[in-house]
């Protein structure tokens, strides 16, 4: 045993050492810096869509020549999701939210990007003072009491009812129903199948859609939830085949499921056209299914606000944006790049306009929000709860390897 | 046993009993050190099915989610129970332990690959109902807020600032303190526990069953009712590690944080810690769940600071978490399979095995 | 909670359907766990790695077709052929070299340890693999080329759909499941590795070199999740470095089932297992159908401990 023994004192020397490392990590702090956080999920599949959000944040800080009012403009970008898990966890997701209440050069932070992964973060931030700030979270529950709700909601995710989550993007609430509109009014639809991947995001915007269905006077053949993880859904796209409806409509993202329902689609002959939100309203949603199968299946995303490409035809400060992020990145913004830069962008002028670093009056400033017309998608305000009045849908379609939009729709 | 070795783990605890009174205690690190412990706490009890008794179950996570759960149905607003911690924790740990029974008992018979893959089996069947059963569950929302105070009494929020330890510890600690060591006196008091227990009359018939039940069955020992005492000890404890889990995010999660996955991990902070060793297997849990969720993200952290390498998923240490978990248990298979601090019986074993074995993959345990 | 029941197209045109979709995932399964069931009749090791190394293959076969441009059915048929052809010769070959490298490396020192040590070296092969994995092709779903046709044999008009991919997927499981079997029960190295699988220390007594049939054994394992990563692929049409581990899952499941160790009972498993799981998804749900797969397994084990064929398997003391 003489090896044995001298190996754990080995073994108990580098574990200490390991955790001295752990005590020590984070003294020795730079003065005069600001802190934006973004925490999104950086590894596992929703990964391609933050990096344009990262880009996108990126490039507000960039147009401050990274500096405001004295302070050097840091971006501290935090992960949410794990390796092990592959998308965002609620222990890591808590974890960052500590982390940028606890560092006191943290005057924002941006994220996250999933919904469930919000419910985790808003109480904590909620009880710091620190603002938030999402650019994709649109579980109408964060902020509002409507129907569908959790219970308790938006009360639990609040601190003692305090207000310190906004959104740029407009919610589900919106998405939900104008996509049911458009399906009957513009496709003709009178028979809808619904699917969904049963996530916080994809359940919740497949129940709104299909109440809004319901209202409308379309046909609901069924609402069945798919499970991401088992990487095909022929079984259950020949059922929805049985039914013969006239539009698929899939509640769930490009990560979970999204792409291989289009490829199922194609492969058991189910003839209708497909519809999915704002979750697939990325490259990585084409790239997934691959074009060839979209011309097999016409396919219809939504996404609240505007696709970069109207915003170039638009004009301003839009096109100007999707212009530099081309220069900068070499290839156009995804749709969710364009609430990274304006997530960012509220800020750091709530933030200017404050001149200093005060959470309190930061927050205060930025939920006070009016008209704001320097960001990349128009003028627009916040409400009593944190929500953008932007309150449009446009609904594209698949031509080759880009969205094509079709109409934009206000409430 | 030298002086380090007899005392390290008492070592320990009064190092981690002593952090927050330090001047380098942060609030957030000490959150995260909150859940190494639960994990250390589930990784004991798996240990104690699979060290002890020798079966190797491959669905620990199930308990713990049941744990979870079963606190968040007990506490959460909008369910009539509104029970305190305590009670919900008791309930926890019988829930997890009932079914741990109930699951196991009928399997018994299966030996040893066909009872890992039912336990496994167990595991995903359990998710699953937690996962679509959204009227007890409300799916993968998840159950929140539980806000339960862990102790009948005492306020949650204690105002520690009096104390004036360090640079403004009340602000920081504002209320982290307090679970902090609720949790580690429970993982404290579960390793005397499991002491006692591995010196008692159960825990010497699991050393028996383990190393040869046919022997131990003719000395009158009953393998079946040993087995199921070591499930339901360990399905228990699991529940209790769910239970503070819960307690310490305040909502029970996404279900996914129960899965295979979980259970995997957990069998390899274990035997790489040291199987049936239980300062080896916290050892071990607290190193692989610390790299995991800690230094990981230091070090990311550090290095997007520092240098700018852009997204791609090599250009980040989280990136090469799956490769340095899997070489690191390779690597000690190889080198040390008794584990970082083995048992001393099961240490020998695997040395003598060196010696004795004499034809290939015929060494039965 | 089975709502889902009533709105299931229940006729026995739909019925005919899943069970044919069930038939042709099950023979995909069967394939992989071929290699679970073999490798564990010789040295008594899950392979938890296995189904990475499938995930690995597929990955392989899309780059072999991208190499050649076979991307897209528009591709032409001569490069649709070549890529074919390298795909489906190419993979066995990367895939049984990986696991005889993977077997060298890793498991062979460890054939005195307990079972335990080397399950445990053979989760860190998974996790390495599956890093690689993540390296090679990112998170993301990457789309598999979709080069054969989804033209309906029954007719375009009938409710049921037996496709050219269905009958793809049986012209290349079914042969090769047959020959396996005649391989090993025919064949000299097939008797030595039933010989082995028997009892080693006898098999090495009769002038077995019992190394050679354990390479042979993962050569042959491997190749076969290579064949099943090649029509898997061009089946589901996609790859995402987390596929091993479903599809892993379910085939370890099938080899248990039908009696770890035991050939047909592998594909038996494999069979059973994608038709209730279609099946499952057809009328429970697809959220119930992972929980039904289950309870099924369970069931069945507490009346068959050994599994459906297992009933040759020996027990050791």
């Amino acid at each position: 045993m003489g090896t044995g023994k001298l190996n754990r004192r080995k073994f108990l020397a580098g574990a200490a050492a390991g955790a001295g490392a752990f005590l020590f990590a984070g003294c020795g702090k730079k003065e005069n810096v600001l802190r934006i956080v973004s925490s999104l999920p950086r590894t596992g599949s929703a990964q391609g869509q933050t990096d344009t959000i990262v880009n996108g944040i990126r490039m507000a800080m960039d147009e401050y020549n990274n500096e405001l009012f004295g302070n050097k403009l840091v971006h501290k970008d935090m992960d949410d999701a794990t390796a092990a898990q592959g998308q965002w966890d609620a222990g890591k997701e808590a974890d960052n939210a500590r982390e940028a209440a606890a560092d006191k050069d943290v005057m924002v932070f941006i994220g996250p990007y999933n919904s469930g992964a919000s419910m985790v973060s808003q109480p904590i931030l909620s009880e710091a003072g620190l603002l938030q700030v999402s650019p994709a979270a649109t579980w109408p529950g964060l902020t509002k009491k409507v129907p569908g709700n959790q219970k308790d909601e938006p009360a639990v995710h609040r601190k003692d009812g305090k207000i310190n989550f906004c959104r740029v993007c407009p919610t589900d609430f919106v998405q939900g129903p104008l996509s049911a509109v458009f399906a009957k009014e513009v496709l003709g639809v009178k028979k809808v199948y619904i699917l969904d991947d049963k996530e916080l995001y994809g359940n919740g915007i497949a129940g709104l859609f299909k109440k809004k269905c319901e209202e409308l006077g379309v046909t609901v053949l069924g609402h069945e939830s798919i499970v991401a993880s088992q990487k095909n859904f022929k079984t259950v796209i020949a059922a929805v085949r049985g039914t013969n409806p006239d539009l698929l409509y899939f509640g769930g993202t490009s990560q979970s499921g999204g792409p291989q329902i289009a490829i199922d689609m194609k492969g058991e002959g189910l003839k209708c056209p497909l519809m999915v939100p704002d979750g697939c309203y990325e490259k990585a949603f084409i790239d997934g299914a691959g074009a060839d199968t979209f011309s097999a299946v016409p396919c219809y995303a939504t996404i609240g606000g505007y696709d970069p490409g109207q915003m170039v035809a638009a004009g301003g400060n839009g096109a100007a944006f999707v212009k530099r992020y081309k220069e900068k990145y070499g290839k156009d913004p995804e749709a969710y790049a364009v609430y990274g830069y304006e997530a960012c962008k509220v800020f750091l002028e709530g933030a200017k306009a404050v001149g200093k670093k005060d959470r309190a009056e930061i927050l205060k400033a930025v939920l006070a929000t009016k008209d704001f017309d320097k960001g990349a998608v128009g003028k627009w305000s916040f409400d009593a709860d944190g929500d953008t009045s932007l309150r449009v849908l446009t609904i594209s379609k698949i031509e080759g390897t880009n969205f094509k939009p079709q109409k934009t729709i206000t409430e | 046993m030298t002086a380090v070795g007899r005392y390290w783990v008492p070592g320990l605890f009064a190092a981690l009993f002593a952090y927050p009174f330090l001047p380098v205690a942060e609030a957030n690190r000490g959150e995260q050190f909150t859940i190494l412990f639960v994990y250390a706490l589930l990784a004991l009890a798996l240990n104690v099915v699979i060290g002890y008794a020798g079966l190797l179950h491959l669905g620990i996570a199930a308990f713990f989610g049941i744990g979870a759960y079963t606190v968040g149905i007990l506490t959460v607003p909008f369910f009539p129970f509104q029970q305190s911690f305590l009670v919900a924790a008791l309930a926890a740990v019988l829930v997890s332990a009932l079914v741990g029974i109930a699951a196991t008992a009928p399997t018994l018979r299966l030996r040893g690959d066909y009872f890992a893959l039912v336990t496994l089996g167990f595991g995903l069947i359990t998710l699953y109902a937690i996962r679509n059963l959204d009227a007890i569950t409300e799916g993968t929302k998840g159950l929140n807020p539980i806000a339960a105070g862990p102790l009948p009494g005492v306020k949650e929020n204690v105002d520690l600032s009096a104390l004036k330890v360090g640079d403004d510890w009340g602000a920081r600690w504002y209320k982290y303190p307090y679970l902090y060591f609720v949790i580690l006196s429970a993982l404290g008091g579960v390793m005397l526990l499991l002491r006692n227990l591995e010196r008692s009359r159960l825990g010497r018939a699991w050393v028996a069953l383990r190393e040869d039940e046919l022997a131990a069955t003719c000395m009158g020992l009953n393998p079946a009712r040993l087995k199921l005492a070591a499930v339901a000890v360990g399905a228990g404890l699991a529940g209790l590690a769910g239970a503070f889990y819960a307690l310490a995010l305040r909502t029970t999660g996404n279900p996914q944080a129960y899965d295979f996955t979980l259970s995997m991990i957990m069998v390899c902070c274990v035997i790489l810690g040291g199987l049936g060793n239980r300062p080896g297997v916290l050892l071990g849990t607290l190193l692989l769940m610390g790299f995991d969720r800690i230094a990981t993200n230091l070090l990311d952290n550090w290095l997007q600071e520092e240098f700018d390498l852009g997204g791609g998923a090599y250009t980040k240490v989280s990136g090469w978490k799956l490769i340095i978990f899997g070489t690191v248990l390779i690597v000690m298979m190889r080198f040390r399979p008794e584990g970082l601090l083995p048992e001393a019986r099961h240490a020998r074993e695997l040395r003598e095995s060196d010696d004795q074995a004499v034809d290939s993959g015929q060494k039965e345990k | 909670m089975f709502e889902l029941f009533a709105q299931a197209d229940a006729t026995a045109a739909g019925f005919g359907q899943y069970l044919l979709l069930g038939l042709v995932l099950g023979s995909l399964y069967a394939l992989i766990a071929l290699g679970y069931t073999m490798v564990y009749g010789i040295i008594e090791l899950i392979n938890f790695a296995h189904g990475d190394l499938f995930m690995l293959g597929t990955f392989f076969a899309l780059g072999a077709a991208t190499a050649v441009g076979a991307t897209t059915a528009d591709a032409g048929t001569g490069t649709i052929v070549l890529g074919l052809a390298l795909m489906l010769v190419g993979t066995p070959l990367f895939c049984a070299g990986l696991n005889v490298a993977t077997d060298r490396a890793i498991y062979k020192p460890l054939r005195r340890s307990p079972k335990l040590t080397v399950i445990v070296s053979a989760i860190g092969v998974s996790f390495i693999f599956m890093n690689l994995g993540l390296f090679w092709r990112g998170a993301t779903p990457v789309k598999f080329p979709d080069l054969i046709p989804d033209t309906n044999l029954l007719g375009g008009a009938g409710s049921v759909r037996f496709t050219l991919k269905d009958a793809m997927v049986l012209g290349v499981t079914v042969p090769v499941m047959i020959a396996l079997t005649v391989f090993v029960k025919l064949t000299p190295l097939g008797k030595a590795m039933r010989a082995t699988a028997q009892n080693p220390t006898a098999a090495v007594l009769m002038g077995i070199n019992v190394d050679r049939v354990i390479a042979v054994t993962f050569a042959i394992g491997g190749a076969l999740a290579g064949v099943a990563s090649v029509v898997y692929g061009l089946y589901i049409k996609s790859a995402d470095y987390q596929m091993g581990f479903q599809n892993g899952l379910y085939a370890f499941t099938a080899a248990v089932l039908g009696g770890i160790g035991n050939i047909p009972g592998a594909v038996l498993g494999g069979l059973v297992i994608g038709v209730v799981g279609e099946l499952g998804k057809a009328y429970l749900g697809a959220k119930w159908s992972e929980a039904l797969i289950f309870g099924i397994l369970i069931v069945i084990l507490l009346f068959r401990p050994t599994g459906l064929l297992g009933a040759r398997t020996r027990e050791k003391v």
